[in-house]
This record gives structure tokens, sequence and C-alpha cells, in this order.
């Protein structure tokens, strides 16, 4: 059975999901490097040589955002299954 | 280059005759790494120090106490003396300049203490102010009892009833009541404690003569002479350290130099008329370490070198073979980051030359723009010059050729600070009409790889728009393809470092697995994009046929735990076209702005570039610099830490540090830096 649906709203709610999964993904990071971000500069105020490492500590959680903008960029760019809905 | 160097054991066992000139030498020599003495041999005591140990020491520690007053830091040399130079001035150094310098020191300390109590007077004086005693009315009296200070409510009743005779004064300062509350002796107690109820804080007034307005006069006075006299000290001490930094630095090498000989021994085991040092020096350098020190020492001395099967035992009763890392030149920058996540292990693998290799592509693909790329190198080179500590030369450098790569990937993504604007102007451009018809096609923008934006190449090559759908789809294809490549040649080095260590299990059921896995996962996933189901089948089958090794390695079914961090791994490398998306969509945006909003509009309605007003361009070009300035900045720090974390936690942990971290080699002896040789 064929769905038919308004293309314009079904790619505003990709649209709406990309940025979902991206934005999303970007609070997680950042509560993940609230907690990592004050330990750091704990650290960083007794000993200053520990900077580029805690820097370094600081980007871990980011690759949670790299996940979210993957799904965005697949939900936005290479999702063809939905043209197929589309199309009475 | 990727493994460190070889090393050799070494024993050198001599007559305690010749001890000195052996340390000498071997000092000179800057070859062995000593290893210590541990104590463990009932025949053989620990050395004891050599020659004028203590006097060296005891000198050194009067320098430093010396140069610490005058705020002498590790620095680049401007000027290296001659040894005897350094002996001839050392004496008057220490003794003479030292003892001024100390001083100039003291008093300078002892200023500042006077002028601090002195201020603290002048604030304890002020409140006094308001009333109308002489200071030498507040001391000095046997039978009365007297309360200076602030309170918070009036006080004369209360103290009234406890004591009928009495004397107050009162007066109100900035945001507090000052009293002085005069009673006798016998009734101090009493009076306390009702001063106490009204929120009293005693001031201790200072035992000065005269009203209260000339005392603090009087201060303020000697206040500013003693200030007077402080900054002529001040000026010496800084004179004092142009003229002798340099020489005092030196001075410095020298004594420690002569510590670190006398002291060696203590590292030695000794008997009593003989002495055996320990210790690791670099293959190829043994028959000249050997002839140096046989020569030296007349026949006196021995050295032998142990074969590799005895070394290999000593190892296992936990002696550490130096890692001495050696790089060509354009390399050695990269260590940096070796170094700061761990010195290897003697049979493990040195990553310097694989950053060398992978970093600089990494940095260049995120900023990859033309502009910013000059920009970074530009500021970089300044840096080098202003900062010449080792540490600073080394993160420049690394800084310098991965901005040459920026630029590289800048023409590819023609960019000169961002998409818009500069590169059209520069390079070319479609003219204005034909792009409207494309625009109509629908091919302008968010479609195709080439030539969109308008925007035309040298040598006939488009370049890419890094916004464009095709583009991101293909970026998407580039970054798991360095990242398969980076992690599958992390993974190999992992496979020989395990059979280095003759752990042939780990090698080929722990390691080789995963490079198969990210490999073949990868290629089903290309096959996917690309619609060749052989590919995928092909993928698949490998995949499975790693996941079963994985089961079958040492760590059995709990190495299948390992399978999503395999997986994260790859798509981790994706912020290598993430990271570089977000800088450029702000680069987008301010030239968007600039060009194609406040320009036009503020030379009334103009299209045309070139019939933009002039203070329209003024405005323009102070937008498009404060927003491309914020994106530098946030810009640079980026493209620097992915990488980096991209190497740490991607690449490295496929080979590294499994054995834990390694010792570095430090021979015995000092690099001169304010000496002449």
């Amino acid at each position: 059975m064929a769905v038919v649906a308004d293309a314009g709203v079904l790619y505003g709610l990709l649209a709406v999901g990309a940025g979902l999964a991206t934005g999303l993904a970007g609070i997680g990071a950042g509560v993940g490097e609230q907690g990592i971000g004050a330990a750091v500069v704990g650290v960083v105020a007794e000993e200053p040589g520990f900077l580029g490492k805690g820097l370094f500590l600081m980007l871990l959680p980011e690759t949670l955002i790299i996940f979210g903008l993957a799904v965005s960029l697949i939900l936005m760019f290479a999702w063809t299954p939905f043209s197929a809905i589309v199309t009475p | 280059m990727l493994r460190p160097v070889k090393m050799s054991r070494v024993v050198v066992a001599g007559s305690k005759d010749v001890i000195a000139p052996v340390v000498e030498k071997l000092h000179e020599l800057h070859l062995l790494h000593i290893v210590n003495y541990n104590g463990n041999q009932p025949s053989f005591e620990m050395g004891k120090p050599i020659g004028k140990a203590r006097e060296y020491s005891e000198n050194l520690i009067k320098l430093r106490s010396v140069t610490r007053y005058l705020d002498i830091k590790n620095k680049a040399p401007e000027k290296v003396y001659p040894e005897s130079q350094v002996l001839s001035e050392m004496d008057n150094l220490l003794n003479n300049v030292g003892a001024d310098i100390t001083a100039t020191y003291e008093r300078i300390t002892a200023i500042d203490a006077e002028v601090k109590s002195k201020q603290d007077q002048i604030k304890v004086l002020k409140p006094l102010a308001v009333l109308p005693l002489p200071l030498e009315a507040y001391y000095g009296y046997d039978s009365l009892a007297t309360f200076v200070g602030t309170v918070a409510t009036p006080v004369d009743a209360d103290v009234a009833k406890v004591s009928p005779t009495n004397e107050i004064y009162s007066g109100s300062a900035k945001n507090a009541t000052v009293v002085a509350v005069f009673v006798p002796i016998d009734k101090a107690g009493e009076v306390s404690s009702v001063l106490s109820e009204h929120g009293f804080a005693e001031m201790s007034v200072p035992k000065l003569e005269g009203s209260v307005d000339s005392a603090i006069a009087t201060l303020e006075g000697s206040i500013k002479s003693l200030e007077g006299e402080k900054a002529p000290l001040q000026k010496k001490l800084a004179d004092m350290k142009k003229q002798y930094e340099d020489l005092m630095l030196a001075t410095d090498e020298y004594l420690s130099m002569q510590t670190q000989k006398t002291e060696a021994p203590l590292r030695f085991a000794e008997t009593d008329n003989a002495f055996v040092i320990d210790g690791w020096v670099p293959s190829d350098q043994f028959s000249r370490l050997k002839g140096e020190l046989e020569s030296t020492a007349g026949g006196k001395v021995d050295v032998q070198l142990i074969d590799d099967k005895e070394a290999d035992g000593l190892v296992e009763q936990g002696e550490d073979i130096p890692t001495k890392i050696d790089n060509p030149s354009l390399v050695k920058p990269y260590e940096l980051i070796t170094r700061l996540f761990a010195i290897p292990e003697y049979k493990e693998f040195d990553p310097s030359l694989l950053i060398f290799v992978f970093f600089p592509i990494m940095f260049g693909m995120i900023l990859g723009d033309i502009g910013y790329g000059i920009m970074t190198f530009l500021v970089v080179l300044l840096l080098k010059k202003k900062f010449r500590t080792e540490g600073w030369q080394q993160l420049t450098n690394i800084v310098l050729i991965a901005s040459v790569w920026a630029i590289i990937f800048g023409i590819f993504f023609g960019e000169i600070f961002g998409p818009l604007g500069l590169w059209g102007r520069i390079m070319g451009h479609l003219p204005e009409a034909q792009i409207e018809l494309l625009k109509e096609e629908g091919l302008y923008f968010g479609e195709g790889v080439f030539g969109s934006l308008g925007r035309l190449g040298p040598l006939g090559i488009f370049p890419m728009d890094r916004l464009a759908t095709n583009a991101v789809l293909l970026l998407i294809g580039t970054s798991i393809f360095i990242g398969v490549i980076h992690c599958s040649v992390g993974s190999i080095l992992g496979i020989k470092t395990e059979l280095n260590y003759g752990e042939k299990k780990h090698a080929y059921f722990e390691r080789l697995p995963v490079m198969l896995f990210q490999i073949f996962f990868s290629i089903a996933l290309l096959g996917l994009v690309m619609g060749q189901m052989m590919m995928v089948y092909l993928g698949g089958l490998i995949v499975v046929v790693s996941i079963v090794m994985m089961v079958m390695g040492p760590e059995g079914p709990m190495g299948l735990a390992h399978v999503p961090f395999y997986v994260s791994n790859l798509i981790s490398y994706l912020r290598l076209l993430a990271i570089g998306l977000a800088s450029v969509g702000l680069a987008f945006a301010a030239n968007q702005l600039a060009f194609y909003v406040i320009m036009p509009m503020l030379s009334g309605g103009a299209t045309n570039s070139a019939e933009f007003s002039i203070p329209a361009i003024i405005i323009g070009i102070l937008v498009l610099t404060v927003v491309h300035f914020i994106n530098m900045l946030l810009g640079i720090l980026s493209p620097f830490m992915h990488p980096l974390r991209l190497h740490y936690v991607e690449m490295f942990t496929k080979f590294y540090s499994a054995h834990g971290g390694g010792v570095e080699y430090s021979p015995f002896g000092h690099v001169r830096r304010f000496l002449k040789a």
C-alpha cells in the first residue's frame, strides 16, 4: 500500500529530526564535558603542566556530537527510502 | 625511525686510581645511560663522591638563592662563556656581587614591611580623627583602663551604670561610631562586658604623639621617603640582572656539571680498589665508548659488551632498557605529541613519523582555507620568533607545517576566508546572469560538488563547495577512508609489537581481527552505498570471520564487548568533516552578511560589487574582520586538538602501551648551553 503524504511536510519532519539529533547529542556532550572541565580547571590550578592533557580529556565526550551529526547528515543527505514513500 | 635506536648493555670496570678521568670522559662523551647500583651484591658497596663535591653544592645553593633574588629564570643563551672565565669570576660573583644583591634585596623587603606597617597605622588613625583627643592621651595610664574602638549603638548610659566615674568621647566616622572610654582600672572587666553587648570592636592605637592629622601626615611623609629609597634599589637590582644574568646561568651550569661529575660515583658499585659501572649505550656507539675510555685510563679500565641473551636476563630481573627515539629533524617536533602521551617502551614503536604524516593532513582537511592558513602561518611564525624555548619551538613547527596543508586544502575547497566573496574576486567568478540561470535550473546552491557558488578555479579545476550535498557525502567517505587507513596502520604496528614481545596469540587473535573488522566493515558499507552487493557479501563474510577470531582470542567471548568501540572508532573520523563544516558555516554567514546584505543595503540597493559606496565597503570590511577573527580563534584550537584525539584514542590504543611506559635514554653528561665546549 502506498502512503501518500505531502513531500514538504515529510522533508520538514526530516529536518526537525536532524536538528534534534545534533542538538540533543550536543546537550549530552555538554553535560559530560561539564564535569571533566571542572576537574581539569582544578588540576591545572595545582599543576599548570597538565593543561595539554586536560584540554585533550575535555574533547573525549565530543565524539557524542559527532554521532548525532552523523545521524543528521544521513537523514538530510543520504536517506533515499523516503522518496519511495512520497511518490504515490 | 619507527623503532627506537638499538641499545647494548655494557659494563665498565676499572681501578679506583682512574675513576676521576673516567668520569670526566664519560661526562664529555654523553653516551652512557647509567644503571644505578642497587646495593644488592655483598662484595660491592655504593661509591662515594669524589673531589670537592661539598664545595660545589654549597656554592650552587649560594648562587641559586642570589638568582632567585634577581628573578633569573632559564632562557635562551645570548652569550656563551669559556669555562676559564666562569672560574675566574665565580669567586667575585658569589661573594662580592652576591652579598651586594642579597643586601639590596633584604633592604627592599625591609622597606616593604615598614611601609606596610605604616599603612596599617594610618588605617587605624583615620577614624580616630573624629575624636578631639591628641594621640598621647590614649596611653600611659596607671589607674585608668582605656577602650578605643567602634560600637554599633551609643554606650554612654550603660557604661555610667557600671562605672559612675568615667570619661567618654564619641564621634561618627564613615560608617561606624568611634568611642574612647576611660574608666578606673578596677571597673575594666565590667565595662568590657557592657561594651561587647554594644558590638564593640577594639582598635589598637599606635603609640604616637600630637594630633591625629599631623601623625597621619608624618606617616605619609615617611612612606613617601621610603618609596623614594626603594625605587633606585629596584633599579639597581634590574641593572645587576641585566649585567650578570648570562654569567650567572653559565656559572649555574658549570657548578651543576661539576656536582654531577663529583656525585656520579654514588651510582657506581665499588670495592676498596676498583669500581664497576653498569649502563646502556646505543649499539653503534659502543666501539667509540670503549676506545675513548680505554685510551683515557691507559689500560686501567675494561669496557665489556654483554651479549643480548644475558642482557635479556637482566631485563627480566626488572632492569629497563632505555628508549632513545631518533627522528630526522623534520619529524622531531612531532616527538612532542608522542611524549605528551608516553615514551614508548624499547620494544614498542615510536609513532612520531606517523603523526608527522597524518596530523598535518587532518589539520589541513579541517581548517581547509587559504586565508586562515596564511594567517595561522604568520601568527605562528611570530610566536616562533618570540618564544625560543624548546617546547614552543616544537609546537610552532608542528602548526607551521600543518598550516601549509590548510592552504593546500583551501585550494581544493575554494576558500579564502570562507567560500564566498574573496575567492570569486581573486580566482574568477561566473557572470551574475549565468548564476541566475543556474539558480532557475536549481543547480546553484546545495547541488553538485564542483563549480557551484559560481566560483572558477585555477587551471580549470573547479573548487569544491564543502557545504553542498554531494561534497558532504564525498567528504564523509574521505573521512572514513582516512580513518580506516589510520586505524589499520595502528593495528599493523600493534601486531608487530606483540610479535616483538613474543605474544603470538595476542598478535593474531586480538590485534589482527580488529584490523580485518574495520577494513571489511567499511568495505561492506561502501558496497551498500554504491549498490555493489558482491562487496557487501565479501565484507560481511570477513567481518563474521574476524568476530569469530576475536572470540577465539585471549579474551574469549568477552572480546566481543569491544566491537561497538571499533565501529565508533571509524565514525569518530567524521569529525574531520564535521568540525570543518562548522567553521565554514560561520565564514559563509559572515561573507553573506557583508557582501550580500550590508554592502548592497548601505549603497542603496546596488547589486553589482562595482557600485558599492565607500562607507558601505568600510562597514562591510569591519564586520568581516570581527566575525572572521572570532572564527579564527575558535577555528585554530579545534583542528589541533581533534586530530590529536584521533591519534591518542583511535590510533595509539591499537598498539601503544600495552606493556607500560618506557624509560627515556638519558646519558650521563650535560648539553652545554651557556658554556663553551
